[in-house]
């Protein structure tokens, strides 16, 4: 999932400014398992709205904002509330406000569309409800098939591709005492695998050309 | 004046460190001397080769290809440090293209400490290329051409050397990496700093199989304070608590002396295991000769 976090309540505000009838759109896939943008954090973010003055006038929560089609179908029959409406607040990720801004645009609207949360990483759920962990940058060049399942370009600080840094110290490292140091990790788990020969192969350096950025995928 | 020349004339080479200052090192014509410059004068007569760090600690200062040239303008011959955090491969390749170009016969390749624990915690680390991957490319731009394989027109002709780290848990996996390292091209390395020379012995017999020639680097304690800071904020170095102990009550007018003391002690033991000694000395570059004279006088006229 693309992991979310709340901006603060000064920094919605400040977004939202001038305009005073708000719609909020949410985002039931990600940003509802972040607990950032479901329909629960809709309903709170509109009464919090509604207390600071603003006056909400729509609250959807498409089944995934990031898909064209889900928001499209949560926008319809909504046309006047969206008209009315002088900006719209998405409780989603940075994806999510530019496909709501692709929806209004479709509809032939022309509303300023805000973001209410910090999007902070493709994130894993480690412990279900309570913890996810960034375990993948999506670089185009993956290298897990020789690294026991462990990405060191993610779960490495320094994204080392050929083996540990020295500032790991009792397997943690060196940016965050708390964080397991990757290769400690890809040593460990080669090790059990008997594979640990693929530890000593030289690893060429990425190739960044398959991560220039906007990367698009032809889905037909 | 290429670092290997010495290690194969089975000389036991020394070397010391200094950090570029924050700001520039300009000639304004007023006679000032550039601190580095200052600390390598102090270590010039007793050392072979003085290593200039890249921005160390990801603190960000005068470069270190910049001061490697002051030193080598005084006739003090730099092993200039280069790290992979701060350029991407275009960079990097350009900049040992420059320092070649500007004299420098010694180049050691780093990691270098992440962003995060210097004082421009925000900036983007890097880290393009690994150090490994950086030995390989420095290799082939001997070799005469650039990563990519194209030819270039007058290709470089330094030394590569690495670092290692003896005090890494599994030490087996540092050791994969320090091997990586060589099949790279490293032509010589340089240690962490280790103050436990059981734990150096460990080290030593795994590597000095593979012919490449060792330093063993000591960072000097000045205070019991200096080593509960390092224990408890640079990773990947242990100071005894023995040796904060015996630093405990010292006062401030001793702490060179008690230096000098309990270095020597340690390289009496530990410098005979290798092919010579790196001192990262932290602005007290005037007691490096104490301990030379004390403790490594004879390795260094028995080669």
């Amino acid at each position: 999932m693309i992991g979310t976090a709340r901006k603060s309540d000064a920094d919605i505000l400040d977004a939202l400014g001038k305009y005073h009838k708000i719609t909020i759109a949410g985002c039931n896939g990600c940003a509802k398992a972040c607990k950032t943008g479901g329909d629960a954090q809709v309903a709170a973010m509109a009464d919090q709205l509604r207390n600071n003055g603003k006056d909400v006038v729509l609250e959807v929560t498409p089944e995934r904002t990031c898909y064209i089609n889900h928001t499209m179908t949560a926008f319809e029959g909504k046309d006047q509330q969206l008209k009315d409406s002088e900006a719209i607040l998405v409780l989603g990720c940075g994806g999510a406000v530019q496909v709501v801004r692709q929806a209004t645009e479709q509809m032939g609207l022309t509303i300023p569309v805000k973001i209410a949360l910090d999007s902070v990483g493709h994130m894993d759920t480690i412990v279900a409800g309570a913890y996810a962990l960034e375990q993948c940058q999506e670089c185009g060049d993956c290298v897990l098939n020789e690294t026991g399942g462990i990405c060191p370009f993610t779960k490495c600080a320094k994204s080392l591709l050929n083996g540990p840094c020295g500032g790991a110290e009792n397997g943690k490292c060196e940016v965050d005492r708390d964080r397991d140091c990757a290769w400690v990790l890809i040593y460990e788990r080669l090790k059990a695998l008997g594979e640990l020969d693929s530890l000593s192969e030289y690893k060429e350096p990425k190739n960044f050309a398959r991560a220039n950025k906007p990367r698009s995928l032809s889905l037909t | 004046m290429k670092i290997t020349d010495l290690f194969n004339e089975g000389k036991y080479v020394l070397t010391s460190e200094v950090g570029p200052a924050k700001g520039c090192v300009r000639d304004l014509g007023d006679g000032k001397i550039p601190d580095c410059c200052i600390e390598a004068d102090q270590v010039r007569d007793h050392v072979d080769a003085v290593n200039v760090t890249d921005n160390q600690s990801a603190v960000m200062r005068l470069g270190s290809l910049a001061a490697s040239i002051k030193l080598k303008e005084r006739g003090i011959e730099p092993i200039y440090q280069i790290t992979c955090r701060d350029r991407n491969r275009i960079a990097l390749q350009s900049e040992l293209l420059n320092a070649c170009s500007l004299g420098i016969d010694n180049v050691l390749v780093l990691t270098g400490d992440h962003t995060v624990l210097g004082d421009h915690a925000a900036a983007k680390p890097v880290f393009d290329m690994d150090s490994v991957q950086l030995l390989k490319v420095g290799t082939q731009m001997k070799n005469g051409f650039d990563m990519m394989g194209h030819e270039l027109t007058q290709f470089p002709k330094f030394d590569l050397g690495a670092v290692v780290n003896p005090n890494f848990e599994p030490l087996d996996l540092q050791m994969i990496k320090m091997e990586k390292k060589i099949k790279a091209g490293a032509q010589f390395f340089q240690t962490q700093t280790v103050y436990d020379a059981g734990l150096f012995e460990k080290f030593i017999r795994k590597a000095e199989g593979w012919g490449v020639p060792i330093q063993f680097g000591i960072v000097l304690i000045k205070s019991a304070k200096m080593a509960d800071f390092m224990n408890k904020n640079i990773a990947g170095i242990t100071v005894p608590d023995s040796w904060v102990e015996k630093l405990r009550n010292v006062p401030q007018s001793a702490a060179k002396e008690k230096c000098v003391d309990m270095i020597s002690e340690l390289l009496r033991e530990i410098a005979p295991m290798c092919q010579g000694v790196h001192f990262m000395p932290l602005g007290w570059s005037d007691v490096v000769p104490k301990i030379i004279d004390k403790s490594l006088s004879n390795l260094r006229n028995s080669a």
